[in-house]
């Protein structure tokens, strides 16, 4: 019996006794009136205990639950603060580091030298600071020929979000003139397993640059919008061999030996998104400092000016480039290669993507010509791509050379590469 | 004669650029603050998804918004900023979207 029962068991009782108390009072003696009398208050002390019984079973049964749940809720929330916390954490903190890059495999056969497997790895490295500064780096790992692996600082720099229209970097930067060198020519970006002829290195397009960049862009209207980068840096390298100027060293260079800085730009205009039109430009002075193998000094400046066009247009399945880059360096008559030269390229490429964007065909133009004939070369490429993913493809590759007779300009070749940007 | 309009083109540029960065400090500052303060802006996301599609396959083919996690956008965005010379906005609204998109 709960004592609530018990309680209302007795109170029965009471009220039956109340109840049937006239009768026995009527015929009564006062023994009986203070027995029923005695009864009665022992039942009344009885119920006072049992209702204190009650009292005291119902604390007892709340408090421990109430504790209980009390505690339950609070490791319950502290639980959820750690979790959100820990949730949050990764995305809230100042600091992120991300690694990145691309690589490829591939196999070249040329027409009349030996078939081979080449490699390449270029790890990228991305720190970010509370998303306003962020450096970032990539190295070149390329195996070469005798089984060495060369290893290359491709860029790094430090970008200094100024504010929503500008960005300041600083240190080795891919050089922005123009847009292949700076945009395209990562494996995993560059339609054709190969850059056009006069991209590559003493080609015609400045690879890249140590110094100062201020770049940006701005949007006009509603889908206009104008992007610029300008910078100032060490400049280029002249080398001479047998009295002339072998080739124009662009790949940015940590001392300056001709103590003449370079400046350059380009602006680029979108009308509408995904058609852009750019020019480039850059001067200044240079120097021969190697000459046939020995670093030499003292060689007297002269005018260094390279000028660029490139324009890009997405429209449906196609995509549609062209650019010309020229770089010129004037005669320098108190010079060990007095003659000077211009070293001009210039490419038109359009690719078309079908198969639900799984296949990719591409046919691209590039005549390149420079001082040296030997260097000169028009060539036609076709390609097909399979996309393993967007940024994951197997490229097949004709090239069809026209270079000076006997040279590898001339050697028309077949290029099979996978490429991979992660 | 072309060498001087050479010599005069990036410095026109190299001046421009500062010019740009000094008119556009005080708006940055206004947007920061205003970046703070709203967090939920409702066409943040719809309008990154218009400035992903717009920009980002112009160089590369567009990866996937499930290719990275939400830390790993967040540097990536700032990368392709400085790459393809994205406004302060776009990027804010590109990484909006591409996170509420993995
Ligand atoms: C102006 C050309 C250009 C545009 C426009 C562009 N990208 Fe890129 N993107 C690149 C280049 C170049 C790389 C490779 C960088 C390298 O290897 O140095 C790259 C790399 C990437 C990567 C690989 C990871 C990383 O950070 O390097 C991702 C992801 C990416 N881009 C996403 C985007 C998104 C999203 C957009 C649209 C906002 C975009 N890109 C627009 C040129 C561009």
């Amino acid at each position: 019996m709960t004592p609530n029962e018990r309680w209302t068991t007795i109170a029965v009782t009471v009220i039956i006794l109340v109840i049937t108390a006239p009768p026995a009072f009527a015929q009564s003696d006062t023994s009986r009136i203070d027995e029923l009398e005695r009864q009665a208050a022992a039942m009344l002390e009885q119920i006072a205990e049992l209702r204190a019984e009650l009292e005291q079973a119902k604390e007892q049964k709340a408090t421990p639950d109430l504790q209980g749940l009390r505690a339950e809720t609070v490791a319950a929330r502290q639980a959820a603060q750690r979790a959100e916390a820990a949730a949050s954490e990764w995305k809230d903190v100042t600091s992120v580091t991300h690694l990145s890059g691309y690589a490829s495999a591939e196999f070249i056969s040329p027409d009349n030298e030996s078939s081979a497997f080449v490699v390449n790895f270029n790890p990228m490295f991305h720190f970010l600071y509370s998303d306003k500064i962020l450096w970032e780096a990539e190295l070149e790992f390329e195996v070469e020929e005798n089984g060495d692996t060369e290893i290359g600082l491709e860029y790094s720099t430090v970008d200094v979000l100024l504010n929503d229209n500008l960005v300041l970097v600083a240190g080795k930067f891919l050089s922005p003139l123009g847009n292949f060198r700076q945009n395209l020519h990562p494996s995993w970006i560059n339609k054709l397993p190969s850059a056009p002829p006069g991209f590559g290195h003493d080609g015609a397009a400045p690879i890249a640059e140590i110094g100062m960049q201020l770049r940006g862009g701005v949007t006009v209207g509603n889908q206009s919008k104008i992007t610029y980068s300008g910078y100032i840096g060490n400049g280029p390298k002249l080398e001479g061999e047998d009295g002339e100027i072998h080739a124009i060293e662009t790949d940015g260079f940590a001392g300056n030996a001709d103590d003449e800085f370079v400046f350059g730009g380009r602006f680029s205009l979108l009308p509408m998104p995904k058609l852009e039109i750019a020019v480039s430009g850059a001067f200044g002075d240079v120097a021969v400092v190697e000459n046939d193998g020995a670093d030499i000094s003292g060689d007297p400046t002269r005018d260094y000016t390279v000028f660029g066009f490139d324009a890009s247009f997405q429209v449906g399945a196609f995509d549609l480039r062209a650019e010309y880059i020229s770089q010129d360096v004037d005669d320098q008559a108190m010079s060990v290669a007095p003659g000077g030269g211009e070293w001009e390229t210039w490419y038109a490429q359009g690719a078309y993507k079908f198969g639900q964007a799984k296949w990719e065909g591409v046919v691209r133009f590039t005549d390149f010509d420079s001082p040296h004939a030997d260097d000169d070369q028009e060539q036609w490429a076709l390609g097909i791509n399979y996309l393993l993913t967007p940024s994951a493809m197997i490229k097949f590759a004709y090239e069809s050379n026209k270079g000076e007779a006997g040279e590898p300009t001339d050697d028309d070749r077949w290029i099979a590469q996978i490429a991979y940007g992660y | 004669m072309k060498n001087t309009i050479l010599r005069i083109i990036p410095v026109a540029l190299l001046a421009a650029s500062f010019l740009i960065g000094m008119l556009t400090v005080q708006g940055y500052v206004v947007a920061a603050e205003h970046d703070a303060t709203t967090q939920a802006d409702p066409m943040q996301f719809s309008r990154g998804a218009q400035t992903w599609a717009n920009n980002c396959a112009r160089c590369h083919n567009m990866r996937d918004a499930k290719s990275l996690r939400d830390d790993q956008w967040r540097v990536a965005i700032v990368h392709m900023r400085v790459r393809a010379n994205l406004t302060g906005q776009e990027a804010r609204d590109v990484l909006a979207f591409l996170q509420g998109s993995n």
